[in-house]
């Protein structure tokens, strides 16, 4: 059947018609023109594929950089790390680690430090130390604070963004996320204006209502309220991206269901949006933790730790001990101890939170 | 007793710079345990009826009544209605049993004990009792359609809403539940409404048709009405597959000239009055091959069913569509003669589109008979 062809052609064209579909023709029109100039890269392509050689496991040199970074960048320093806590640092190294002599070629790794070894020493010392036991209050006082008052704040934004009466939802939604793009020591300077008690912006304000100097960086508690403050402004938006994101996953569907079961809105709210967005939350949740947790610029720069280490974090402390002191490897074991707790913490909330 | 009224429904949306019109004037009364087929293309405001029907949507103009009841202001949860969705819109994390006996959770007073015998009952009534402790996700697409309908059932409502239900099924699937469904229906009496793009589906279903187009409602009737008797060109066309061959003819004296040298002398020129041109339509059912006719057309493709063979064919430049009997089996690329009663003939004015003449032959009551065993 000589034709055959053609009769599919127009039996298909028929069909086409039948669905109305004469636009698609016409853009395919406009598309073909432009045809002939990507068939010939595409030719050209398939020819270079075609003549290259293949060479055996040449997969292997693709994927090496990754390798050979990861294993200079992350692994090497996170073993030393948990083999430093073990010794006490007395030094810069002096004198080879090893060698490598093969005539033209000389590769001499020198030792990087010069290293006695105490055992588990670091790790009693940190347990008998005021300020380590000071500096996990701190840091999970701010914490227990913090981080519920966020998501709090977070999920309240973005359900209000995600209402359907909302009006001006981008502008919204780009101005809450802005802080986002602060540079940490920038904001943290400005908190530190803002909060100043005798010439801060804040207590200004509050001097205009009758309301006396607030010691906002001088007095303990009000110390750590500050620094709790400026990482929620700082970190709101960021969250409430994400869980915006979340919300506009969630099927229309199954609120129109819900309307029709019955629900009220406090009732979807529970039976549709909470089970739904848990996943995200859990997101949410885990990394904010560990963002609070590794709380440092903060401190550093608004509180510096005081009034009397105060809020001084853990890993401000652990900054002190690794590159003020210079106890590198007391600095060490408090590593190991902060990323083995961050870690048990994330993986019972993963627990709690991650069922089916 | 809970029947529908729907009176000159409007509905219109606002996007800010422009109205779009998706329902037009709307009026249709639906009676208790009556299921009726909403049936129409895509964005023909057949869905849209249905969610003002479930209150998912506001009136911008007219009423609905439920029995007596003036429902066009209430709440969905307030109007007694059960719907099932097209994705079925099961909870996720809830198990078959939690999905089923949430609405009765949420708006009733029945005891634990109570939604638990109810839920138990309707499962088992589809079958799906060994599934009520899995959760949506371990079901098959059926399943799932299986607990969405169990959903709506299960609160004795006294409406069922469909949002084209059985679309997410396979071709098997769906033949099957489609009599399923219609059992059901007919078993708890309640009034349904059912909206599908699928003309076979509403057929097949409903004891109604209702088609609609453009927002605005073309015609009400039984299967049979909107396939013998459409209002319009529209209709005639969206209702029957294979399609009507549709085309336009002149009309000189008695006879009708159409494409490709077509010409028909009408027995019965009235219904043509003064037009000078008429839409001709013939469904592919009522043409027959024949020896010598007084049309012929050629022979393009050959489909053949097993059980009746289609034939796609040109009439000058006018494709042409006939269902025949299988032995019926011209070689493609062939000129065939074909003929056709002027009873079975549609005519449609040219310019509104509106029926002149609709199928007048008579229907074979005796296939109708013997086709029930």
């Amino acid at each position: 059947m000589a034709t055959s062809d053609e009769t599919d052609d127009r039996v298909g064209e028929t069909y086409r018609r039948r669905a109305g579909a004469r636009v698609r023709n016409a853009t395919r029109q406009v598309k073909r023109a432009a045809r002939p100039v990507w068939d010939r890269v595409r030719f050209a392509r398939q020819d270079v594929t075609a003549a290259t050689p293949t060479l055996p496991r040449v997969a292997y040199l693709f994927i090496a950089p990754f390798f050979i970074l990861f294993g200079l960048f992350l692994a090497f320093p996170v073993f030393y790390t948990v083999y430093l806590s073990f010794f006490e640092y007395q030094g810069v190294g002096e004198g080879s680690l090893f060698w490598v002599d093969l005539g033209p070629l000389y590769v001499e790794i020198p030792q990087i430090a010069q290293l006695s070894f105490i055992g588990l020493g670091n790790y009693a010392r940190l347990l008998g130390n005021d300020l380590f036991w000071q500096s996990m209050f701190n840091t999970s006082y701010i914490l227990a604070i913090q981080v519920p008052l966020m998501i709090g704040l977070a999920l309240a934004l973005a359900l209000a963004l995600n209402a359907s009466f909302m009006r001006l939802k981008g502008v919204f939604r780009t101005a809450i996320a802005l802080p986002v793009s602060a540079n940490l020591v920038a904001y943290s300077t400005v908190f530190l204006l803002l909060f100043n008690e005798q010439l801060g912006f804040l207590n200004y304000v509050l001097a205009g209502v009758g309301v006396g100097p607030v010691p906002w960086l001088t007095d303990a508690f009000w110390a750590r309220n500050t620094i709790i403050a400026a990482v929620t402004w700082r970190w709101t938006g960021y969250n409430m991206i994400i869980l915006l994101a979340g919300l506009q996953t969630i099927p229309q569907q199954l609120y129109e269901a819900a309307e029709i079961d019955g629900a009220s809105r406090w009732e979807k709210f529970r039976y549709v949006t909470l089970p739904q967005l848990k996943p995200v939350l859990l997101f949410v949740v885990v990394l904010s933790t560990i963002g609070t947790f590794k709380l440092f610029a903060e401190p550093y720069v608004i509180t510096g730790g005081g009034p009397t280490n105060s809020t001084i974090t853990i890993v401000q402390y652990i900054y002190r001990q690794a590159f003020v002191n210079f106890n590198l490897g007391y600095a060490s074991a408090l590593t190991v101890v902060f990323v083995a707790i961050v870690s048990v913490f994330s993986i019972v909330q993963i627990k709690i939170g991650g069922e089916d | 007793m809970t029947g529908i009224n729907i009176t000159q429904l409007d509905k219109v949306y606002d996007s800010g710079t422009e109205n779009v019109v998706a329902v037009e004037d709307l009026s249709v009364e639906i009676d208790h345990g009556e299921f009726l087929v909403l049936v129409g293309p895509s964005g023909c405001g057949k869905s849209t009826t249905l969610r003002c029907l479930a209150g998912l949507e506001d009136v911008t103009d007219g009423s609905i009544r439920f029995g007596d009841t003036d429902v066009t202001d209430r709440r969905a949860s307030e109007r007694d209605v059960a719907m099932v969705f097209q994705n079925y819109a099961l909870y996720p994390h809830m198990t078959v049993r939690g999905n089923i006996g949430f609405g009765l959770k949420l708006s009733t007073k029945l005891t634990g004990d109570e939604i638990e015998e109810k839920v138990e009952s309707v499962a088992e009534m589809l079958g799906i009792s060994e599934l009520l402790d899995e959760k949506p996700k371990a079901l098959s697409g059926g399943q799932q359609q299986r607990v969405a309908l169990g959903r709506a059932i299960v609160r004795e409502p006294s409406v069922f809403l469909m949002d084209e239900p059985l679309s997410n099924l396979d071709a098997k699937l769906r033949s099957d539940m489609r009599t399923e469904l219609q059992e059901l229906q007919a078993d708890l009496d309640v009034t349904t409404v059912y909206v599908t793009h699928d003309q076979t589906e509403a057929m097949a279903m409903g004891d109604r048709i209702a088609v609609m187009d453009g927002g605005v409602l073309q015609q009400v009737g039984s299967p049979e009405e909107v396939y013998r008797s459409p209002v319009n060109q529209f209709v005639a066309d969206f209702i029957g597959s294979p399609s009507i061959n549709l085309f336009t003819a002149d009309v000189e004296g008695d006879t009708l000239r159409g494409p490709g040298g077509f010409a028909y002398e009408l027995d019965d020129p009235e219904p043509v009055g003064e037009r000078s041109r008429v839409r001709v339509g013939i469904r592919p059912e009522d043409i027959t091959v024949v020896d010598a006719g007084r049309n012929a057309a050629d022979v393009t493709v050959v489909e053949p069913m097993g059980n009746e063979n289609f034939l796609y064919m040109e009439m000058g430049d006018h494709e042409l569509t006939a269902r025949v009997r299988p032995a019926v089996r011209p070689a493609e690329e062939t000129e065939v003669s074909f003929d056709f009663d002027e009873a079975a003939l549609y005519l449609f004015d040219a310019e509104t589109g509106d029926a002149l003449k609709t199928k007048t032959d008579a229907v074979d009551t005796a296939v109708v008979g013997t086709a029930e065993n």
